[in-house]
């Protein structure tokens, strides 16, 4: 049982690793989502570059957070 | 489809599927070596069967159940999360904030660990088969996402990812039979970077195109987004490395 357990740990952990990232991953999509249910037709073509532009900033937001979380606990020899 | 534009349609797959079975190999080989090759192998099959049983079960019900379009965006979502993690983890190493991948280490961490658990005189290696079991099912679902990102585009491309990942499974495999060692010269930090990146490209792709996007030059529209993703990763790298005084020893254990 404790081996299945651990078999389930290790795929939840191919898609979470870090939380705040898949909690803003599946944020955009919902972003994404709602556009497209609201958005007309004409402009519909443009919410793919939105998820793009949102899930590049996230990225970037998210590696400046690792960035200073690994500064706070670094020694210097 | 002739066999030149088969092998390009592969490539991808192939790629990506081989730094999978490079990590696999690894595992299976500290076993093999450490506790005899009989656990291992049936803990190989076991897993190849128990993924055969899944990807048959969930992939023949997602595909005859699920329309289409929300099939595409069940699958962008899924690879986004799976490709995105893979990139963050990939910027975060060549930053220098976590150790770079390293089958030889891994390996001989492995053998230690293995040969302290200790080997029964007599009678079946429940752990062997166990670990081998873990390392093919987890890394064996891997492939799975990446045949499915490379794949989603029709029967086409599902063939010559399924090809991909068979020919890069054979070639590891062959060549871990034959080296007995760790397959330390596959550079599978640099792989991992960009497949990482392809995978995520992949996931805006096909989850815009579920809502109903029709991208401007269809799939050509991959690469810049691939782009996009390989410059983010690029300044990211560059930021950290800015952010983390030089020669820093970062202790962090999960950034």
């Amino acid at each position: 049982m404790s081996s299945l357990v651990g078999v389930w740990e290790a795929i939840w952990g191919l898609l979470v690793e870090d939380g705040s990232l898949a909690v803003g991953i599946v944020v955009a999509l919902a972003i994404t989502w709602v556009a497209a249910a609201v958005l007309p037709e004409a402009n519909r073509d443009m919410i793919g570059w939105l998820l793009l532009v949102m899930l590049t900033l996230l990225v970037l937001f998210n590696m400046m957070a690792a960035g200073r979380k690994a500064r706070r606990s670094t020694r210097t020899p | 489809m002739d066999a030149g534009a088969l092998a390009v349609a592969a490539l991808p797959a192939f790629i990506a599927s081989a730094v999978e079975f490079v990590e696999a190999t690894t595992i299976i080989l500290a076993v093999g070596v450490t506790r005899g090759w009989r656990a291992p192998l049936y803990g190989t099959i076991a897993a190849a069967l128990t993924l055969a049983v899944i990807i048959a079960l969930l992939g023949v019900t997602i595909v005859t159940v699920v329309p289409e379009h929300a099939l595409k965006a069940f699958v962008g979502a899924l690879l986004l999360l799976f490709g995105l993690r893979w990139l963050r983890k990939a910027v975060l190493r060549f930053a220098g904030i976590v150790a770079l991948h390293d089958e030889e280490r891994i390996y001989l961490e492995e053998v230690a660990e293995l040969k302290a658990q200790g080997l029964k005189k007599s009678g079946f290696d429940r752990i062997g088969a166990i670990v081998a079991y873990k390392a093919v099912l987890l890394e064996g679902t891997e492939v799975a996402f990446i045949v499915i990102a490379f794949g989603a585009g029709g029967q086409n491309a599902l063939t010559a990812a399924v090809l991909g990942a068979i020919a890069a499974g054979i070639l590891v495999i062959a060549l871990g039979v034959l080296l007995r060692q760790p397959l330390t010269m596959i550079p599978e930090n640099w792989m991992k970077f960009g497949v990482g990146a392809i995978l995520s490209a992949f996931g805006v792709f096909w989850f815009a195109e579920g809502l109903g996007v029709a991208w401007a030059g269809d799939a050509l529209s991959i690469l810049p987004i691939l782009g996009v993703f390989l410059a983010a990763s690029w300044l990211s790298v560059r930021m950290l490395k800015v952010m983390l005084p030089h020669g820093a020893e970062v202790t962090a254990k999960s950034v």
